[in-house]
């Protein structure tokens, strides 16, 4: 392999035609090297990564597809901060093909799909549900059915990435009654025979720091990234949202928000009991953050609807199905996952499966740091003798009386 | 520099000849699938007869099924899977849904959320206008690689020239405003960033592209122009993520924000929260003032043509969107109204007199195929001869107001307003008339142009009234005002969202029972447009347009594809485009540089 020397003059021209300084492009270096793993140590490697396109004419191919999809994955990717998308677009990838992006349309757009599947060697990228419906016919593009084209775009790709969790196994699309027969992708060239490695990355939009780290990681070290049995990076949905939420102090506090728009979530207090599912969620949001890092849902009080979610080796596994109502506190209550939870117990109460409270988590009286525990324990230990009854209401009264 | 109301001329327009599509009296069947540059999947098929189009067929196609994902859940998980129909305009079907679930919960939201519901739906009209003017049809318009043979010094003055020609406009409508706030670009930093893409070969995005079209000379701009326009191509990204980070700090996240709920909004905005929008929103409205719509003003006059095609039925529905205090559909600051072009007409909307049709769409008949949302039922058939322009073709619905087909969009909700008299839609629209050269003659904006000059005028409103909201928010708390969340009344009841998305009225209805979804009925802005033919045969307003549209390249027409996008079709919202079966091979993707 030819090394490829980036002098920093080089590396600077490059970056202020762009309107990128160097600063923005080497911190923007730095969330890629975490999100895969790496050290700061590993920053001018990442910039080296993408700078060898831009110079040498082997950008790497990359094949975006739109499936039973909202486009939000793709708005996603064009929020992503520094580089911008055009510099990604442009710079770093060569998107041959690109619903959405592309300038050309209809006969000559679709050629060039097909020249790049042909020529081989590319990242293929699915944004998503694949629909099944009415024999594939639920979704038709350029008189094919969505399915074959999956089949034969995935066929010769070095990789397949699932961007988003209508590709990694549904989705919203996939809820009950799944009135279009939405599967993952996975699953789908599963189905079909089709051996192509997939890299799933679920949630709702797709953040694009996620897409840009896996594709340098792909670049820069020749291969995917460690993934887990549901074929998620590791190092990106490795810990549950609440791990790391800036809420959790909170939340060992016994501090809670109890209604939408109030003084105590101005004060940062804990979103457990209007819904939140970051104890059950896995991924790092609170950590790469939203839009450039302007923001992430728990930040601005809204309970996190665990889009994230997803199970690609399980039909019905979706975010929505497995966490709606999204705005009350589930019975069924997961912090991480109880294997790694040792303190968790569990029980069965007319069929449902209550996981209860750790000790650090709802067991906060058994903590004594809250003497009576936290306000809507009355309420749970009603919820949990009457299994058949209405949740109480949405957002607690102050009292918690029921 | 001139004076705010000096009169505005626009420099002369291109002159053109016999289009070549009429020389060469191109014929046949012409066909673009997919439409790309839009938000979701949709195919378009002309008859072409003596280079013009004589009859056209929109199909939507993809099915989702959103309606029968909602029933049986609660009204506050409808908002967030709702807006999952569009990653491109989630926030307004947040919003429409939170309405219904509203109007069954039996509550208005208190006068803060309310303010906050306008910045953040305003952000994502912001976001979408600029993405789609720059980034989407821009390039139907602007031939990036034509910039390459730009001068730079030219490119410089011709950029000043355009700031000073829109001055008397942008401070007639903003009367602060100093054009030498705006920052020149740096065009010879982008033109390098061209030729190093250029001699890097690989065509990424332009892959497949029609800047060849015809005989070549479809793209009019000169390469200044080409140059300035692509320049801000790239600060549009950056501008549209500006954006979209209001929205983010507004609703959690964007796309799919997260923090807009029925009742209100999830957070309470602290002086940092507002700040961090306040700075983003000057920053933006500046950029608009400065940059779009001195481009709109450089650009157009090179595609004079652009306006006298395109046109359609010149009928147009608005449900209206941004609330006043008073909450009335025709006090918003994009009032309410259905325009009938042919007569002046504006008059308000009753939600009873909207049906929808699907005779043409694969729906099962024996389900009925006209009905009100309210009574309408979502069963989903795929057809034993499949697509089949003379049977059923898309799937997509077909809505129709007292039977007729409306267009939905920016020029709808401008039309309104400016028929309606206001004040701010008077100036700009008269302004523009004028420099256009056709003063008085608002009909020029029922074209496929006209709706690019309309939608950009919106942008610019709506990028002042942001600034007005976060001070009528910074009043309102500091009068004492903490409410932001109201608590349902009942649980029992229905209620309809009638709002706008970026590209056009968007309905949401929902009937709930002990907070359960009954019925749940949604009619998308890109339903009313990409609909196809209803009972009697009649086209949807996009069908309609293309009619006329002259096509002087069968395998590129690029007027086609300008008038599509002109309407912002936003398909996974309402429904695919395909190839022929003509069993017409794909022959050869021409580019300056080849394929590798």
């Amino acid at each position: 392999m030819t090394t490829h020397e980036v002098t920093a003059p080089a590396l600077t021209n490059m970056l202020e035609a762009r309107g990128v300084t160097r600063r923005q492009f080497l911190k923007f270096c730095g969330v890629v090297a975490a999100s895969i793993g790496l050290t700061e140590a590993a920053i001018p490697d990442i910039a080296r990564a993408l700078e060898i396109g831009a110079t040498s004419g082997k950008l790497a191919p990359v094949i975006w597809l739109e499936q039973s999809s909202c486009t939000g994955c793709t708005e996603s990717l064009a929020q992503v901060g520094s580089p911008d998308v055009a510099t990604v677009v442009l710079e770093l990838l060569s998107l041959n093909y690109s619903e959405t992006l592309s300038a050309g349309a209809g006969h000559s757009v679709e050629q060039a799909k097909e020249d790049t599947i042909n020529a081989g060697g590319y990242i293929l990228l699915i944004e998503g549900a694949v629909m099944e419906g009415w024999d594939g016919n639920a979704l038709r593009i350029a008189e094919e059915k969505g399915t074959d084209i999956v089949a034969h775009a995935a066929q010769n790709a070095v990789a397949v990435v699932a961007t988003g969790s209508c590709a990694v196994d549904g989705g919203f699309c996939a809820a009950k009654p799944n009135p279009a027969g939405a599967v993952g992708v996975q699953a789908f060239l599963k189905s079909r025979g089709i051996n192509t490695p997939v890299v799933n990355l679920p949630a709702c939009p797709v953040n694009p720091e996620w897409i840009i780290s896996v594709v340098v990681d792909y670049l820069l070290l020749g291969k995917l990234p460690d993934l887990d049995k549901y074929g998620r990076p590791v190092l990106i949905f490795g810990q549950t949202i609440h791990d790391n939420c800036p809420r959790r102090g909170h939340f060992e506090n016994g501090e809670f928000v109890y209604r939408f728009g109030s003084e105590e979530e101005a004060k940062g207090y804990c979103l457990y009991p209007v819904g939140c599912k970051g104890p059950q969620t896995y991924s790092n949001c609170p950590i790469v953050r939203w839009n450039d890092g302007a923001s992430w849902c728990v930040e601005y009080g809204a309970p996190c609807a665990g889009c994230s979610c997803a199970n690609p080796l399980k039909a019905g596994g979706n975010w929505v199905d497995v966490n709606a109502p999204f705005q009350k506190r589930h019975r069924v209550v997961k912090i991480g996952s109880w294997i790694t939870q040792p303190s968790t117990i569990g029980a069965i109460v007319g069929g449902f499966m209550v996981v209860a409270l750790t000790a650090h988590g709802f067991g906060m009286k058994l903590a004594g740091r809250v003497p009576s525990g936290a306000e809507f324990e009355k309420a749970r230990a009603w919820d949990v003798k009457h299994p058949d009854k209405a949740l109480f209401p949405k957002t607690l009264k102050k009292d918690g009386d029921e | 520099m001139p004076e705010s109301n000096e009169t505005l001329v626009a420099p002369a327009p291109v002159v053109d000849n016999t289009p070549l599509g009429k020389k060469l009296n191109l014929s046949g069947k012409s066909v673009i699938d997919p439409i790309t540059r839009i938000e979701g999947h949709l195919r378009i098929e002309m008859e072409v007869e003596g280079g013009v189009v004589k009859n056209a067929w929109a199909s939507g196609g993809l099915f989702r099924g959103m309606e029968l994902i909602l029933e049986g859940r609660e009204p506050g998980d409808a908002c967030y899977v709702a807006q999952r129909i569009c990653g491109v305009c989630p926030v307004s079907h947040c919003h429409a849904s939170c309405f219904a679930g509203e109007g069954a919960y039996g509550i208005q939201i208190p006068n803060n959320a309310r303010i906050i519901r306008n910045l953040l739906e305003g952000a994502q009209f912001l976001h979408s206008h600029i993405l789609w003017f720059y980034n989407l049809t821009g390039l139907d318009y602007v031939n990036p690689i034509n910039a390459l043979k730009a001068d730079i010094a030219d490119t410089a003055a011709l950029g000043l020239e355009s700031i000073k020609n829109s001055t008397p406009l942008v401070k007639a409508l903003m009367p602060d405003w100093n054009f030498a706030d705006t920052q020149v670009a740096d065009f010879a930093g982008v033109k390098n960033r061209l030729e190093a893409f250029a001699a890097n070969g690989q065509l990424s995005i332009f892959s497949g592209n029609w800047f060849d079209s015809g005989a070549g000379d479809e793209y009019k701009l000169p390469p200044e122009l080409d140059l300035i326009a692509t320049t801000h191509y790239l600060e549009a990204l950056q501008m549209q993520a500006k954006a979209s980070q209001i929205s983010g700090i507004l609703g959690g996240k964007m796309p799919h924000v997260m923090a807009s709920v029925p009742g209100g909004t999830t957070f309470y905005p602290t002086e940092q929260r507002l700040d961090d929008v306040l700075f983003r929103a000057i920053e933006i409205r500046d950029w608009v003032a400065g940059t779009l719509i001195p481009d709109t003003l450089a650009v157009a006059p090179f595609y004079m043509d652009d306006f006298g095609y395109g046109r359609g039925y010149g009928k147009t529905v608005a449900w209206g969107v941004f609330d006043a205090p008073s909450r009335k559909p025709e006090d918003r600051y994009l009032p309410a109204g259905i325009v009938d072009m042919n007569k002046l007409t504006c008059k308000m909307w009753d939600e009873k007199l909207i049906t929808e049709d699907t005779t043409h769409a694969y729906y099962d008949d024996a389900a009925g195929t006209e009905a009100n949302p309210r009574q309408g039922i979502t069963a989903p058939a795929w057809p034993s001869d499949g697509y089949n322009v003379n049977n059923k073709y898309s799937w997509s619905k077909s809505p129709r107001y007292e039977g007729e087909p409306l267009e939905a969009g920016p020029l709808s909700r401008v039309l309104s307003a400016y028929l309606q008299g206001n004040a701010f839609f008077k100036k700009a629209v008269d302004a523009v008339l004028q420099y256009l050269g056709v003063p008085g003659r608002v009909d020029v904006l029922v074209s496929t142009m006209g709706r690019v000059a309309a939608r950009n005028i919106e942008c610019l409103y709506v990028a002042n009234l942001m600034i007005d909201w976060i001070n009528e928010l910074c009043a309102a708390l500091k009068g004492g005002d903490t409410e932001f969340f109201a608590e349902p009344e009942t649980t029992t009841g229905e209620g309809a969202g009638m709002w706008e998305a970026p590209r056009g009225a968007i309905y949401h209805y929902e009937k709930i029972k002990n907070n359960k979804i009954q019925k749940y009925q949604i009619i998308i802005p890109t339903t009313w447009n990409v609909g196809p033919r209803d009972k009697n045969g009649t086209p949807g307003p996009i069908e309609q347009a293309l009619i006329g549209v002259p096509v002087n390249d069968m395998n590129k027409p690029i007027q086609a594809l300008r008038t599509v996008h002109s309407f912002d079709p936003c398909i996974a919202c309402a429904v695919h485009i395909t190839e022929p079966k003509t069993g017409k091979k794909f022959t050869t993707v021409t580019s300056p540089w080849g394929v590798r």
